[in-house]
């Protein structure tokens, strides 16, 4: 009854004419089974357990080409192809969805991923790809067409275009590629510049470096499609980067400079121009008041002059008398006798000092009073201070 | 006892079929040997037949393979020493040749490959110059290297090279320290210049700003004398118009103008003799 029950449970067995078929081979199977052992057999007993032995045998036996016959079906995911070989030699490929092959080891299948974006590091390691990250020189340093030497890390994203070429074709398809694109890139690099590799033709070295790898992968026939080349960094190499670094600062320092000086320039010009306008305009004022002043004095001189061209003496006299008043009035006095012979200390230094620090008036003058019409003869006087 | 029979004749032909059947993978090529020689080359893929015991069968893998050898130091013309690491690509096209020169090892293969690719590198660089080799000749001497190496390797190996191509060119230790000692003077000339053209354009600039400040205050100058010389003149003419009128009363007349304004303070001192004009009353004995 063993084989029944597999019969009901076995979730393939969903074909109508399988069960009845089936169980024809095994019954007549169990005939000539019976008609062949039955006479020869040991014991009644042993004879009905061999029965069915052998009909469960039988049904493994079927059961087990039909899972074989199942073993054959196959899932592509949407990304993938399905590459079919029968006895090692390409059948076809295959798209997304489930598909059915003849069971190894007469067909196998190989799924790829067709979609996916692979990437691949010249120069330097992801740490997320692998166990040990950061830079690799031996890959990224390389020579410029002026014998100077630049350290370049590329980022080359790729995926498998044709599948079929890229499982047969060539060995190791990513290792041509890396091979490939660090020719490819010293090629480049080594075709120009440095300054040119270090500034402006980023772009266009990433750009050549694409096409003329995608140019030696097709040679190859690798299967593989670059589908960019990013210039992760182009830099000199550590050992003089201090002074490549001193140039930008030196280029900065340039321009400092250079402002600095317009600064200057912007402040002492304008400046200048402001003095100017003072200069002139303080001359323009002298101007003004030595005419006015002249003008003024001139006047009051024409005013008094005919006043005295009237009364010359009197106006003389009275102008005489009121200007010596004015002045002697205002001012300290020493009266000196002439006629007197004896001799007189004058302390004028202490008359000074002691004026000045009474009146602490800015300016002492001192005058010998010694005019031409009065009698000058050498005189020894006593003083008298007058206060 | 028959179906022993059966069975056992069944196992045996299954024995004999699988020992008479192979496989050729799409990657492969095959080479059908009886008793060591060479019967046919199975360059398809697929089932195949061949006679047990008799025939056996040699695989190759005919993708393209790469000989990636170990960088080699060689000489330019000017006897600089120059790391170089290349690689080959190259693929089995003449199976039974490639079978009898190197006994189906690729190794084997790899190894003449690399010796024949270093001896055609070496006498390429040996008539280049650094330069030439680094950047305008690459391609070339990579051309030569592959026409050279494809010839060889053809008729001795039975194998095509596909490609030969120059990775890496590296100037050795002692080299490349000198490269970098040039760089960094390069540099550093490069830093002096632009140091030294800003400060000479500040220095223009500068003195630029002097002269217009001197020629704005000098020209400031010049107008503001002419405008007091002006003035002056006026003032002088002026002058001399009412003064000339009467010189000596104008001398008297300003002499006392200067008394005033000279004694005019505390501080002053006259000493003054008593027998002076002013005094002329003040002393009636005389």
């Amino acid at each position: 009854m063993a084989w029944n029950d597999e019969n009901n449970k076995n979730p393939w067995g969903g074909n109508n004419q399988t069960p009845p078929e089936l169980e024809e081979v095994i019954k007549d199977f169990k005939n000539k089974f019976n008609s062949r052992f039955g006479g020869g057999s040991s014991g009644s007993g042993k004879g009905g357990v061999s029965k069915a032995a052998k009909g469960s045998l039988k049904y493994f036996v079927i059961l087990a080409v039909l899972l074989w016959l199942l073993s054959g079906i196959y899932i592509v995911d949407p990304a993938e192809k399905g590459v079919v070989l029968r006895f090692g030699a390409y059948q076809n490929t295959t798209d997304q969805g489930p598909h059915w092959r003849i069971p190894y080891p007469i067909d196998s299948v190989y799924k790829v991923n067709v979609e996916q974006i692979r990437a691949t590091e010249i120069g330097f390691r992801n740490i997320q790809n692998s166990s040990y990250g950061g830079a690799v020189s031996s890959e990224s340093l390389m020579l410029t067409k002026d014998e100077n030497m630049v350290d370049v890390k590329l980022a080359v994203q790729y995926k498998i275009a044709d599948a079929q070429a890229y499982l047969f074709n060539v060995f190791n398809p990513e290792l041509t590629l890396s091979h490939v694109v660090q020719s490819v890139i010293r090629q480049v690099v080594g075709d120009n510049t440095m300054d040119h590799v270090l500034t402006t033709g980023r772009e266009q070295v990433a750009q050549e470096v694409k096409s003329a790898s995608q140019g030696l992968l097709n040679e190859y026939n690798t299967g593989l499609i670059i589908t960019a080349v990013t210039m992760q960094d182009a830099q000199p190499p550590i050992q003089v980067k201090a002074s490549f670094d001193d140039v930008v600062k030196a280029r900065e320092d340039e321009q400092r400079y250079i402002n600095e000086a317009k600064a200057y320039a912007n402040d002492i010009v304008p400046k200048a121009r402001g003095a100017s306008q003072r200069l002139i305009a303080e001359a323009e004022a002298y101007k003004s008041q030595v005419v006015s002043k002249s003008e003024g004095e001139a006047y009051r001189f024409n005013q008094i002059l005919a006043e005295y061209l009237k009364a010359p003496v009197v106006t003389k006299e009275r102008l005489y008398r009121e200007t010596l008043e004015e002045v002697l009035g205002s001012t300290s006095k020493v009266i000196v006798d002439s006629n007197s012979n004896s001799l007189m200390y004058l302390p004028i230094d202490q008359l000074i000092n002691s004026s000045r620090s009474s009146s602490s008036s800015s300016g002492s003058k001192t005058f010998q009073d010694n005019p031409t019409s009065q009698s000058n003869d050498g005189s020894v006087l006593r003083s008298r201070e007058n206060r | 006892m028959m179906n022993r029979i059966i069975l056992v004749v069944a196992v045996l032909i299954a024995i004999l079929l699988s020992s008479s059947l192979y496989t050729v993978k799409e990657t492969q090529v095959a080479l059908k040997l009886r008793l060591g020689e060479i019967v046919s080359i199975e360059n398809e893929p697929g089932l195949k037949f061949k006679t047990p015991f008799v025939n056996n069968v040699v695989r190759f893998d005919k993708r393209i393979q790469t000989l990636d050898s170990a960088a080699e130091s060689f000489l330019t013309v000017e006897k600089k020493n120059v790391v170089v690491d290349s690689f080959v690509k190259w693929r089995i096209v003449d199976t039974q040749k490639f079978y009898i020169s190197t006994g189906g090892v690729m190794a084997q293969a790899n190894l003449r490959l690399a010796q024949n690719n270093q001896d055609a590198l070496r006498s390429e660089f040996s008539k280049r110059t650094i330069i030439e080799v680094i950047s305008d000749e690459r391609e070339a001497i990579m051309a030569s290297v592959k026409g050279k190496l494809k010839e060889i390797a053809e008729d001795e190996y039975g194998i095509e090279v596909v490609d030969v191509r120059i990775k890496r060119i590296e100037l050795s230790q002692e080299v490349r320290n000198s490269v970098y000692s040039r760089m960094e003077t390069e540099r550093k000339g490069l830093a002096n210049r632009y140091r030294a053209n800003g400060a000479e354009e500040a220095e223009k600039l500068q003195a630029f700003a002097d002269k217009e400040r001197t020629i704005i205050l000098a020209n400031a100058y010049r107008d503001s004398e002419k405008i007091r010389g002006e003035g002056d003149a006026i003032s002088a003419s002026n002058y001399a118009e009412a003064y000339s009128q009467d010189v000596d009363f104008y001398s008297f007349y300003r002499s006392l103008e200067s008394y005033k304004k000279s004694f005019n303070e505390q501080g002053d001192i006259l000493v003054l003799n008593p027998d002076s004009e002013f005094f002329r009353h003040f002393n009636p004995t005389d």
